[in-house]
């Protein structure tokens, strides 16, 4: 019983962390290449939020599905 | 709201183009299109030619331009001081002022080099006081060393010290002592004293590693060293009399003529603008011809001004709009009062195209309810609002920081109204003090209901997007389009049933007829959509479940207020606890005000906008008093 408790909170910590990561590696390239394009072209600072912003959508995926298995999606 | 305009074209006598296009410009309604494109039909174009200035008009732009270039070359002389406002009438007077130009240019220009030659000097007498200090305080301690010799150098900054120290160790064996003296101009004035008879190997030395030496004036020769200090500190006084001098001469002169000029100034600006608008007229033999663009609902009120001054001279006439105008057409937002400020989060992007919808009033009803469902919390709610009451009366003349204010404080209100739903005010403390149960749900343990919550709220708004989408494509008529929104709509609405169904909400029979529903579906949206159609519905449900953000950041931020409480609560002391407390909520409040707003934006930004916005509207840009320079 101990052991399947941990197996699933283990995944959703995969769930969750992974794609955490994947959501950090992806934001620090758009983010740096974005800072370099806001250095010559101030006027691109709402596109360079939005083009930051949409990896997030990656992490949110993975918080649901670790809800999901934490607490049952049925 | 994008409003309503109209493609007007203006023709009158020639002679009286400049007074049309004066009261034209005092309406503040019409935007001057200097294109023939879409305005001058077909066959006319040889009748037409634009209008071009008379020997006399161009003579007197040519004299108008000098002196605006003149009154700003003398402004550039005087302070920014609070002058008083002029109510001469600029137009008898502009002769006399270009005389009277002339001479207070050479006035404040000489006035000006007096005074830089003074800075100058007093500059240098700062580096040769310092200087001549440092001597004289060495020579009264060292009175008994008649074998000393000072060397005076100017070293360029600190870090060239330890080179200089250095330099002088080696060639004198530590037998040295520097002294150094900041200079008023950033370097430092050094003063060595050596041995005599190796005061000349040094200063050699100092030559070949091109530290220069620091020599007196020649005028200084002839004194001695009290003297000299005497004769610097006499000179310093007069220089900064005479800098005071200047100074306040410059300010007579700015405080009895910047007003006139700058009354002069505008007058000319406002003139200027008026022949470079003509420009963007064009003209036949006998006539002129105006085109532009304004708002439909003026049209009448034009008329009326028009036919008021010049009654059966002048007639404004609405063309009609082609297809191929749309793109043209200018954009104007208008929204009522409380949708106002939003138009910040929307300026933010490029302007809607004419045909496109002005989404402000659509973020001004979402945005602060997003906001207040993440932050939800009705003590940070009270903190929020206070802030955006005292921010709107401290900035009230600051338009960006007014509508931002107003943003917040309608964004608290919608925080405190969710506190009060989800039973939070500065984390769980009515639950934890008075065991208030919340209203509608506790967020910290309910999270799979916020979950489905927030999707929900995601379908809904994704919908209303797709619906605006069908909108803006039937405004452009285009059918296909709207063909396509309209099946992703009921295919997304079918997805959502299925969903359902596997959840309990709707029984399992409901699921095959709507599966169904969706294959027969799908070869439409393939049509209408293109082979990236399916790819585009799967990116509409990735942005649904997207909206689970409102939940997941929400919950963040109820469990740092729930920690603030807890280790608060573990201090053992009551003002140790509360000051951690405190401290805690602090950050939520910050983190509280920067993320929702952020988190918000976006959905709207990037979710919403993608299902109906289209950017790259152009600015409605109305022929205006103060329009100088302005490039038609």
């Amino acid at each position: 019983m101990i052991t399947e408790k941990a197996l699933i909170a283990l995944c959703a910590a995969l769930a969750i962390g992974l794609t955490a990561l994947a959501t950090a590696w992806a934001q620090s390239k758009i983010g740096a290449a974005g800072a370099g394009s806001l250095a010559e072209k101030p006027e691109l600072t709402a596109t360079i939020v939005i083009l930051v912003a949409i990896p997030e959508t990656m992490v949110i995926l993975g918080f649901v599905i670790a809800a999901m298995i934490l607490f049952g999606g049925k | 709201m994008i409003v309503r305009m109209s493609k007007v074209e203006i023709a009158g006598p020639k002679q009286l183009l400049q007074d049309v296009l004066a009261l034209v410009r005092s309406l503040d309604l019409f935007q001057i299109e200097p294109s023939t494109v879409g305005f001058i039909e077909k066959g006319q174009e040889e009748d037409l030619r634009s209008y071009s200035l008379d020997e006399k008009t161009l003579f007197e732009r040519l004299f108008l331009e000098d002196l605006r270039d003149k009154i700003q070359k003398l402004f550039s002389y005087l302070p920014c001081l609070p002058v008083r406002m002029s109510y001469l009438d600029p137009q008898p007077i502009i002769g006399t002022i270009a005389y009277t130009l002339e001479k207070h240019i050479a006035s404040c220009r000489e006035l000006s080099e007096q005074k830089q030659n003074y800075e100058r000097e007093l500059s240098e007498l700062k580096r040769y006081s310092g200087f001549l200090d440092t001597l004289e305080s060495l020579f009264r301690d060292s009175g008994t060393e008649p074998n000393l010799d000072v060397i005076g150098l100017t070293i360029k900054d600190l870090s060239s010290v330890e080179q200089v120290r250095t330099l002088l160790s080696r060639l004198t064996g530590g037998k040295f002592k520097l002294f150094t003296v900041p200079a008023g101009d950033g370097t430092l004035g050094g003063l060595i004293t050596v041995e005599k008879t190796i005061s000349e190997k040094v200063s050699r030395a100092l030559s070949s590693e091109h530290i220069p030496e620091m020599s007196l004036p020649e005028s200084f020769d002839l004194l001695s060293l009290p003297g000299k200090i005497e004769y610097l500190e006499k000179r310093t006084a007069e220089i900064i009399d005479g800098i005071g001098g200047i100074d306040q001469n410059i300010e007579r002169t700015c405080k009895r003529w910047k007003p006139i000029y700058i009354s002069v100034l505008a007058w000319i600006e406002e003139r200027l603008s008026l022949l470079t608008a003509s420009v963007s007229a064009f003209q036949t033999k006998m006539c002129f011809f105006i085109n532009g663009w304004m708002p439909t609902s003026d049209i009448e009120r034009l008329k009326d001004h028009l036919n008021a001054s010049y009654p059966h001279q002048v007639v404004v006439e609405e063309k009609e709009m082609h297809e191929e105008d749309l793109e043209r057409v200018p954009v104007m937002l208008k929204n009522p009062p409380y949708f106002r400020p939003f138009e910040l989060f929307t300026r933010v992007l490029r302007l809607p195209t004419y045909t496109s919808l002005d989404p402000t009033p659509f973020i001004g009803i979402f945005f602060p309810v997003f906001f207040g469902m993440i932050l939800g919390d009705a003590g940070y709610g009270i903190i929020l609002l206070i802030l955006s009451i005292i921010l709107k009366k401290q900035f009230s003349k600051k338009a960006m920081i007014r509508d931002a204010s107003q943003i917040l404080f309608i964004s608290s209100i919608y925080s405190i109204l969710f506190g009060t739903l989800y039973g939070e005010f500065f984390g769980d403390l009515p639950h934890r003090f008075f065991r208030i149960e919340p209203i509608c749900v506790e967020r910290r343990t309910a999270v799979i209901p916020m979950l489905y919550f927030t999707l929900t709220v995601g379908v809904v708004h994704i919908l209303l997007g797709l619906v605006l989408g069908v909108i803006t494509a039937v405004k452009k008529k285009t059918k296909k389009e709207a063909f396509y929104k309209v099946i992703s709509i009921l295919i997304i609405a079918c997805l959502i049933t299925v969903l359902a169904t596997f959840f309990d909400i709707f029984p399992e029979i409901v699921a095959r007829p709507v599966i169904l529903a969706i294959l027969f579906l799908m070869p439409f949206l393939l049509f209408t959509g293109g082979l990236l159609a399916p790819l585009e519905l799967l990116k509409s449900i990735g942005n649904i479940i997207s909206y689970v953000r409102i939940m997941a950041i929400g919950l963040t931020s109820v469990l740092l207020a729930f920690m603030a409480n807890n280790i608060a609560g573990l201090m053992g002391n009551v003002v140790i606890g509360i000051v951690i407390a405190v401290m805690l909520h602090l950050l939520n409040i910050v983190l509280g005000v920067f993320s929702p707003t952020i988190h918000s934006l976006r959905l709207h930004y990037v979710e919403f906008f993608s299902k109906f916005y289209e950017q790259g509207g152009r600015q409605f840009d109305p022929l205006r008093k103060g329009d100088a320079g302005k490039p038609y």
